[in-house]
């Protein structure tokens, strides 16, 4: 087992257009990583450079000790999951297991006990002979973590490898992955787009937007301080609400005012909003932390005119309009409301997030 | 506590290259098949050199000479041959006659195929998939199968009716449309198959008749396989020999194929004719091949079970 | 059109519910489109009817009569094919297609589509190689006639191997023709006498100051004077040389007197002369000039002899009959029908490599095109598995283009099975009948008085040889 470590790593493709923008990650040994970002965002390049299946234009990819950027794939100890599965159609589900382990010239007895004991951790013994084309997509995925696990390489390295598969599958097998990590205590880097894998599955997630890293940091970091816009709208699902309001200081105390919405800062926001001179600023809410009503003291209250309810069970979905924003909450399902009708959402000052409208950059305390 | 490097590191740039190991064996790769390339168009380039030299000069010495004396190169051989004039028999008469067989054909398989693989995908009457099954097993029919009851055939209707049919250009005809159907056919079924039937349900709702359909939906959206279909039709039938050696014989004309057979006799001493009728015979093809190249290459996709 | 006016226009066809359009027709539609889809079907059904299917039905049944089709004569045709020499040999010669062809072709088309995918010039390379597909066999058999000609000055593979031999084993000015009968020993005329390894020496031995004439016959008067040759002179002695004459002993004035040297004879120039001493070791080398007189200036000591070196004899290449029958395999000594059965006729040989030029480009394109529809993604699996590109290539790639494979062979196999048109285009005339193959042994007996029911019989038998293909196309299509 080896950590990895991206060093400014780099792909610009030929004709200029950047794919990865100076990457820096350091992923300890052991840790499940993710990858997150929109597609065409640069995570499965980057995560084909650390495999050496494309070339790296600057930078560095370190796994253990070594720098292996002008090393093949198959000389930098490593194992990888593809989408479709990328398995050998011609061979049984031993041999395709096996397959790394023959090139080797791995010892037959050591193969067939390797190959046994990944088939029983994954319930694969009784598919053994059959052929890929015989399994359905769940079994077809779990043997291509079985090619991976057979290898015991110092990383794994997995793209998007449940986006094939039909929902329920999808938990199954996530669930697999995340014991197979508990098991092996292997280095594992995650690839999705999909960002309720990453935050379920992770012990750090890296959110990347456009070549460039957002923020990397723990599922709980991210969601409570994401430091940026992007990675607050990307993380959470319904995403955050972001509604942009003037900053008005005079008077000593800083109040932000747009139509409908009224937002009264509590201290430490208040110096930072001081501090920053900007006269425009971006907030954003996440939808299960507003409340129908209007508690006292500092926070947020908006009037907006709901639009949609969706019943979820034991909460509701609210789409409300405001002035020109579309605000979107969960509530309750025993509050009573109805379409129509204008409701006063609120929420408290800790659960406000504060961003540059220019840069995007959370407004925050110097670090 | 967040582990993300805050500053960069001095930049560590390793420098893009290619793994050192490929280079070799790209040059190699790139070099044999340069070679393989040339070797495949040395044959035609012989040919060429040779119908531009003058027909004296082929029993002395080899046309690869030429590249040493160039100034010997000339159109004689060609002038001869044209200024034959359509005589029957000769250079320009064959290639009409090459001609008036190819494009009926052509046209005949293509048409009577689309029209036979509309009724195979959207007809609605029982036994369609027997009658397909029966079409592809007729792919690989060895032509050899009819000669001999087509060739009485003809003949018996010439006797009775006066049409002479064996020996004349339609009953050659005849016989490639019959032989070129069976791939035409499973061509275009293939392709039709991936119209959604739907699109034909929506008219025939809107009130339009099958021949209306087949006119105004299926048939355009079939052209690419059309097109595909007629260029190997085509080529197919220009390059012949065998059906025309037997349902053209005595006839005064003759397919360029014919023509250039008839030369074998002759072979070492009239070559500059071989060579000069080779390089004309396939001028037409390589044009229909360098047009369409991309439909020709599609109907030798699909077609790989002629 | 709405639903409304349909009804009227076709007033027989049952009111309908516009129901949601599915992928199964609604309703029955009506007589009318039944009727409609299937006159579609007419014509191309009437045409395999009348000039496909009667005549397949009626070959078989003609294959039992004999050749005026008046007498029914059961199998006897069928017995004539295994029995008839000549079509013992197109027999022989279809097995030798069928299993050199199929396999070349399809290996080089492997070879091709693989190795175009690393280089950034495939598609000129692929039209290239994929081009004499529009040549007629009939123009490339006759192209590729006159790259096999057997002389060296009009045919490439023979021009070529005469230059590589010429380097090797340089021929020399008066070349000897072993397949015209002759040898050196025929060339003796005068005090001349065979000597070892091809040469010619005097018969009497001579010494410094004396002379020596040696006469030779038997070489032409044309390759005298392209050698430049003039007319012989007796030679005259100098002290301390050994001098002579080496001349052509025949006077058209004197035809049958040999020994003397008459003025309209002719010196034998160019000729390597070697001085050989007693023990046969060699003292001194000339070139006898235009008229073949010749001098060994300060010979040393005698008594010597007058050696005419081997090397001037030595044989040129005149080129190998390809396009014959020769047969690769030693049979000549077998009885005629296993001949017939295992003797490789050297045209075979080169047919092949005029039929790979034309169809390799088709294999190329098709194995190429399903090279491409390979998933990538297995192909990097196994490069991080640990395979290098070869086994990558080896176990992985051409397993896994496995059905593509057979299709090419399969398609190649047919093909090659009716085989005509290169081989009556391509092989000599005297090599059609040791060349030839069923379908030109049907198209004989075809045109014969006496063999149509023969030719009936083997058009099935070809039939015959191809319906495994036919079942195979089925499985595929039906599966």
């Amino acid at each position: 087992m080896s950590g990895v470590v991206l060093d400014d790593l780099t792909k610009r493709y030929d004709g200029g257009a950047l794919a990865v923008n100076k990457l820096n990650l350091d992923i300890k040994d052991g840790e499940f990583v993710c990858l997150v970002g929109p597609s065409g965002c640069g995570k499965t390049t980057a995560l084909r450079m650390i495999a050496g299946l494309e070339d790296i234009t600057s930078g560095e990819v370190r796994i253990g000790d070594r720098v292996v950027n002008n090393l093949p794939p198959r000389d930098r100890d490593i194992a990888m999951v593809f989408q479709s599965y990328a398995l050998y159609p011609h061979m049984s589900v031993r041999d395709n297991m096996a397959f790394g382990l023959q090139l080797r010239k791995t010892p037959k007895a050591d193969i067939d006990k390797a190959v046994v004991d990944a088939a029983r951790i994954l319930d694969l013994e009784r598919f053994l002979d059959r052929k890929p084309g015989q399994l359905s997509g769940g079994q077809r995925q779990r043997v291509a973590l079985g090619r991976a696990i057979v290898r015991d390489p110092a990383v794994f390295l997995m793209d998007e490898p449940l986006s094939n598969l039909d929902a329920k599958l999808r938990v199954q097998t996530r669930a697999e992955i995340a014991r197979m990590h508990t098991r092996l205590e292997a280095t594992m880097i995650y690839v999705t787009h999909d960002q309720v894998e990453a935050m379920t599955m992770g012990d750090r997630i890296a959110v990347i937007n456009e070549g460039v890293l957002q923020q990397a940091g723990s599922p709980k970091e991210l969601y409570e301080l994401p430091q940026n816009r992007f990675v607050a709208g990307f993380i959470g699902s319904p995403s955050m609400n972001f509604v942009e309001v003037k900053v008005d200081v005079s008077g000593g105390t800083v109040k932000l005012s747009e139509e409908g919405v009224e937002l009264i800062p509590d201290d430490v926001q208040s110096a930072l909003l001081r501090d920053s001179g900007l006269e425009k600023v971006i907030v954003g809410f996440r939808p299960e932390h507003l409340i129908a009503g209007v508690p006292p003291g500092p926070g947020l209250r908006i009037t907006a005119a709901i639009d949609v309810i969706e019943f979820l069970g034991n909460d509701q979905l609210i789409h409300g309009i405001t002035e020109g924003h579309d605000i979107v909450a969960i509530v309750n399902a025993d509050t009573e409301l109805s379409v129509g009708e204008s409701v006063v959402l609120s929420t408290e000052p800790r659960r406000l997030h504060l961003f540059n409208p220019t840069t995007g950059e959370r407004i925050a305390k110097a670090a | 506590m967040s582990a993300v490097r805050a500053a960069s590191l001095p930049a560590t740039s390793t420098p893009r290259k290619r793994r050192v190991r490929l280079r070799p064996s790209r040059i190699v790769v790139n070099v044999v098949l340069a070679a393989i390339a040339i070797f495949w168009l040395v044959p035609a380039i012989g040919l060429a050199i040779i119908s531009l030299r003058p027909e004296s000069a082929f029993d002395q010495s080899g046309w690869w000479t030429v590249l040493t004396a160039p100034a010997q190169l000339t159109f004689s051989n060609y002038q001869a041959l044209f200024a034959q004039g359509f005589k029957p028999g000769g250079v320009l008469d064959s290639l009409t006659t090459s001609l008036a067989i190819t494009i009926p054909v052509t046209i005949l398989v293509t048409v009577i195929s689309s029209l036979s693989a509309y009724s195979l995908v959207f007809g609605r009457w029982r036994g369609r998939t027997l009658v397909f099954l029966l079409i592809v097993a007729m792919l690989v029919l060895p032509l050899q199968m009819a000669l001999i009851p087509v060739a009485s055939l003809y003949s018996a209707i010439g006797s009775a009716t006066g049409f002479k049919l064996f020996g004349s250009v339609i009953g050659t005809i005849i016989f490639h449309v019959a032989f070129g159907l069976p791939f035409g056919i499973f061509l275009m079924r293939n392709f039709y198959t991936g119209i959604p039937h739907d699109l034909l349900e929506a008219g025939r709702i809107d009130g339009a008749g099958e021949w209306t359909l087949f006119r105004r939906v299926v048939l355009p959206l079939g052209l690419p396989a059309a097109a595909s279909l007629a260029i190997f039709q085509f080529i197919w039938v220009w390059n012949d020999l065998l059906v025309s050696l037997i349902f053209l014989t005595g006839n005064t004309h003759q397919t360029l194929t014919l023509f250039l057979y008839g030369q074998t006799r002759f072979l070492a001493s009239n070559y500059w004719i071989i060579a000069t009728g080779g390089m004309i015979s396939i001028v037409i093809p390589l044009i229909v091949f360098f047009a369409f190249q991309r439909f020709f290459v599609r109907g030798v996709l699909a077609g790989a079970v002629k | 059109m709405t639903v409304g006016d349909v009804a009227e226009v076709l007033p027989d066809a049952p009111k309908q519910e516009v129901l949601p359009t599915t992928g199964q027709p609604v309703g029955g539609g009506g007589f009318r489109s039944h009727l409609g889809s299937l006159l579609f079907l007419l014509p191309g059904i009437i045409w395999l009817a009348i000039i496909v299917v009667y005549p397949f039905i009626a070959t078989i049944v003609r294959s039992l009569f004999d050749s005026s089709g008046t007498n029914f004569i059961g199998f006897d045709n069928y017995k004539a094919i295994f029995s008839t020499t000549d079509i013992i040999v197109a027999l022989k010669n279809n097995v030798v297609w069928v299993v050199v062809f199929p396999f070349l072709v399809t290996f080089f088309g492997l070879v091709f589509a693989v190795l175009t995918e690393r280089i950034r010039w495939s598609t000129a390379f692929k039209t290239i190689v994929f081009m004499p597909l529009v040549f007629s066999a009939t123009a490339a058999g006759l192209t590729w006639a006159s790259i096999f000609f057997i002389d060296p000055h009009t045919g490439m593979v023979n021009a070529s191997i005469q230059a590589v031999s010429n380097k090797i084993n340089p021929p020399g000015l008066y070349p000897i023709d072993a397949s015209a009968g002759q040898s050196v020993s025929s060339l003796v005329a005068t005090d001349v006498e065979t000597g070892p390894s091809g040469t010619l020496q005097s018969k009497s031995t001579v010494n410094p100051g004396s002379t020596v004439q040696m006469g030779l016959i038997g070489i032409s008067p044309t390759t005298l004077q392209q050698n430049g040759a003039a007319p012989a002179a007796a030679p005259t002695a100098s002290s301390g040389s050994v001098n002579g004459l080496v001349w052509r002993d025949f006077s058209p004035s004197h035809p049958t007197t040999r020994g003397q040297v008459y003025p309209d004879e002719q010196g034998i120039p160019g000729l390597h002369l070697s001085l050989l001493g007693a023990n046969g070791s060699v003292a001194a080398a000339t070139t006898t000039a235009a008229d073949g007189s010749f001098s060994f200036a300060n010979a040393g000591g005698g008594p010597f002899r007058v050696q005419i070196d081997a090397n001037n004899f030595q044989p040129g290449f005149n080129g190998i009959f390809f396009l014959g029958t020769q047969s690769l395999t030693p049979t000549s000594s077998l009885s005629p029908t296993a001949q017939a059965i295992l003797s490789l006729p050297i045209v075979d040989i080169a047919m092949i490599i005029a039929y790979l030029w034309i169809w390799a480009g088709f294999a190329m394109v098709v194995i190429g095109a399903g090279l491409a529809a390979l998933n990538r993604e297995v192909l990097e699996a196994a490069q991080i598995d640990g395979a290098t590109e070869w086994q990558t290539l080896r176990r992985v790639t051409v397993p896994m283009l496995a059905p593509v494979l057979v299709v090419v062979f399969v398609t190649m196999l047919i093909n090659v099975l009716k085989i005509f048109d290169i081989i009556v285009n391509m092989a000599a005339p005297s090599s059609q009948s040791g060349a030839s193959t069923i379908a030109l042994q049907m198209y004989d007996y075809f045109g014969s008085d006496t063999g149509k029911g023969l030719a009936a019989a083997l058009a099935v038998a070809l039939f015959v040889l191809v319906v495994p293909a036919m079942l195979l196309n089925l499985k595929r299509i039906r599966g």
